[in-house]
């Protein structure tokens, strides 16, 4: 029998090569990926969020696991797929248009797949109407836009303006996060929910899925 | 309306209008007065000497300042009322702005030419005699565009959104030039100035629109010429103006003149350039061929959003080392410590590496999250990350210019440090903690490289040396982000350079 707990702490460790050994090996032995998924790797990035939260870990160690959990998931995913398992929500993520910074981005859209969410990351300098139609294809609940810039910042706002033209508004909740961005520009611009830092953005989009 | 009280302001001279009674933060605010601790009265670093004119000392003042401060006449901007006229001396305005000392070109024609380093923060401006070469007139000053933001991003903004930036600076800047020359006013016959992108296009009144958004290009990077009427200056009619071009993306014409005056384009050695700022410039490169790049460091270098931080002024610990037993201090004035500047702040952590105190990943390990360096000054665990988020930036930008260039790390003869945190950070901390990887007897303090290339380019019409230099967008680079977080983790030991 595969020791499991190795694969908690690979995780937690941003050990790529180990979680992706643990993984195939768990696999091999017929455990089930949702039994995997639930009982190791979200409890592993929930770890990971905590020592972030703590100050122990920083970007380098949140990204480090992400790519570890990603890995992993990578096989996993077709095996949910067929199984017929339900994500624990369905997001869409991107830098807003004129921002080229993805680094923030790629952190919170790491932690929300380690958190079990289905993540599609448009990646950076998206227009407003791509958010729209990924939002409408994808089924999503959830629209997370990130800016770096203060300069940017703008797009953010008129993102939220082509959501409810297209009249998708409300059945989306829209978060949105990044260096410059503040609760109070979340509240002026009409977004549901501000995250200061990745782990934040976690237990943000579980309160948004979850109302 | 009420009654009007004048406030005058040194050393800049400025002069305002309050509400008589009316407490004085907000407007000093306005005029780029910083005040550390939200003003609630407690830093003391908005401290004011009071020239001409009375305020009583409160209690406040009485808790923040020393009894010799508070004999002198210092209070607390952030407590002060305009009750009657004052001239105060700004505490914060008196830091020291970096000149350079070099004589300019000499052309061996009678009149003068003036040199202007345009900063984001700082003003350097030169009056220059053209038959000596020599120095004959120095004025230095914040940016009054501080007012509209103190990066050069919220510049942009603020300008998208008004057409005073550019207003505000040239005429500050004719009022600087005219108090300079004085009565020799009429003899310029050449104004010469540098400065990052931004700068350049607010001074040349240029659209910045294009700089607020990706690909952050804009069409008018060139060297612009200036009529001395169309900026309202009182110089000869037939005096030129020239804003230097830039490099390209917010690589400025100060890098430019940084080559010039570095000489980086001369020889077949290879060597950088680096001015360490909020917006971070390197340029790498011989006589064949010069990258350029500029990546965002954020405010660490300058010790903002670093807790206890504040400018290199009296007060600030600026130095410290570990010599094996204990943590030792070098603090800025004869006064007791009460905040850490930036090169205070690189030191902090290289010695906190050496003791054992922060691990190579930032994390301060003894479980307290902050480490004291001397009461009642301690460096948190929020600090360390902020600096390795500017080190990881400025590391990884010269590693992938030395990717495209296709040289090692080990290949680079020396590392120039412009600017005035390139002057007073210690050579052997940016190695220590990973900020410039190449050995610390290769970095050497260059000062005001942006003013001395300015001098050397007066008289200078063409700057061949633009037809080899080439800008790399950092941001559009796939690898940045893996060197960028590779790069944001300190050296394991101080020997890892040699050994590797």
């Amino acid at each position: 029998m595969a020791d499991l707990t190795k694969l908690f702490d690979a995780v937690v460790d941003g050990d790529a090569k180990t979680t992706l050994e643990m993984t195939k090996q768990a696999i091999a032995e017929n455990i089930q990926p949702e039994e995997i998924v639930s009982k190791y790797m979200i409890p592993a990035m929930d770890e990971v969020g905590r020592r972030f939260e703590a100050e122990e870990y920083f970007v380098p160690e949140l990204l480090l696991a992400g790519r570890a959990m990603k890995g992993a998931l990578e096989i996993l995913r077709p095996l949910l797929a067929a199984s017929g398992a339900k994500p624990a929500g369905k997001v869409v993520i991107g830098t807003v248009k004129g921002d080229l910074h993805d680094i923030g981005k790629n952190l919170v859209a790491a932690m929300l797949e380690g958190a079990g969410f289905e993540v599609t990351d448009l990646g950076t300098d998206v227009s407003p109407e791509k958010f729209v139609e990924a939002v409408n294809t994808k089924d999503a609940q959830i629209v997370c836009l990130s800016a770096l810039l203060t300069v940017t910042m703008p797009a953010m706002k008129s993102t939220v303006e082509a959501l409810t033209s297209a009249g998708v508004r409300d059945k989306v909740k829209v978060m949105i996060g990044g260096a410059p961005v503040t609760d109070q520009y979340a509240r002026e611009i009409g977004a549901d929910s501000y995250s200061e830092n990745a782990s934040a953005a976690v237990a943000a989009a579980r309160t948004l899925v979850a109302a | 309306m009420g009654a009007k009280v004048r406030i005058e302001l040194d050393p800049l001279g400025v002069v305002l209008e309050a509400e008589a009674g009316a407490t004085l933060e907000s407007l000093l605010s306005e005029y780029g007065v910083e005040f550390p601790c939200g003003a609630s009265g407690l830093c003391g670093g908005c401290k004011v000497q009071v020239l001409e004119g009375a305020a009583e000392p409160e209690e406040a003042d009485l808790l923040a300042l020393t009894e010799d401060e508070i004999a002198a006449g210092y209070r607390l901007a952030c407590r002060l009322r305009a009750d009657s006229p004052l001239k105060l001396r700004v505490e914060q305005w008196s830091m020291p702005v970096l000149s350079d000392d070099t004589e300019g070109a000499r052309l061996g024609r009678s009149g003068l030419a003036v040199a202007i380093d345009l900063g984001t923060t700082t003003i350097v401006a030169q009056l220059l005699d053209l038959k000596t070469g020599e120095v004959v007139g120095l004025r230095t000053a914040l940016n009054p565009q501080s007012a509209f933001g103190a990066d050069v991003m919220s510049r942009v903004r603020a300008s998208i959104e008004s057409p005073e930036l550019t207003r505000v600076i040239r005429e500050f800047l004719g009022q600087t030039i005219a108090d300079m020359a004085g009565h020799r006013l009429p003899e310029i016959v050449e104004v010469v100035l540098v400065g990052n992108t931004v700068m350049h296009h607010l001074f040349c009144g240029l659209d910045v629109k294009p700089l607020a958004h990706v690909p952050f290009h804009s069409a008018h990077l060139g060297e612009q010429r200036l009529e001395p009427e169309a900026l309202d200056w009182r110089l000869a009619p037939r005096a030129r103006v020239r804003f230097l071009p830039c490099l390209g993306g917010f690589v400025g014409s100060d890098i430019l003149a940084g080559i010039l005056a570095t000489g980086l384009h001369v020889g077949p050695k290879l060597r950088a350039l680096v001015d360490l700022g909020t917006n971070g410039e390197i340029a790498l490169g011989n006589s064949e061929r010069i990258l350029c790049a500029s990546t965002a460091a954020g405010t660490a270098f300058e010790a903002g959003a670093i807790r206890m931080g504040m400018r290199a002024a009296a007060g600030a610990i600026s130095h410290v080392f570990w010599d094996g037993s204990s943590l030792r201090c070098g603090v800025i004035g004869e006064t007791a410590p009460r905040g850490i500047c930036g090169s205070g702040l690189i030191d902090a952590v290289a010695a906190g590496l050496d003791m054992g105190s922060i691990l190579p990943n930032g994390r301060i390990a003894n479980g307290t999250r902050e480490l004291l360096l001397h009461q009642p000054v301690k460096l948190f665990q929020a600090d360390v990350r902020e600096l390795q988020l500017a080190k990881g930036a400025i590391a990884a930008g010269l590693r992938i210019l030395l990717d495209h260039w296709g040289a090692r790390m080990d290949e680079i003869e020396c590392v120039y440090l412009a600017g005035a945190f390139g002057n007073y950070v210690r050579p052997e901390s940016a190695c220590r903690i990973g900020l410039l990887e190449v050995p610390a007897e290769r970095l050497v303090p260059s000062g005001n490289t942006a003013l001395r290339g300015a001098k050397l380019a007066i008289g200078v019409e063409e700057f061949p040396v633009m037809n080899i230099i080439e800008h790399v967008p950092l941001a559009s680079d796939p690898q940045f982000e893996d060197k960028f977080v590779s790069c944001m983790a300190f050296p394991a030991d101080a020997d890892a350079l040699r050994q590797a």
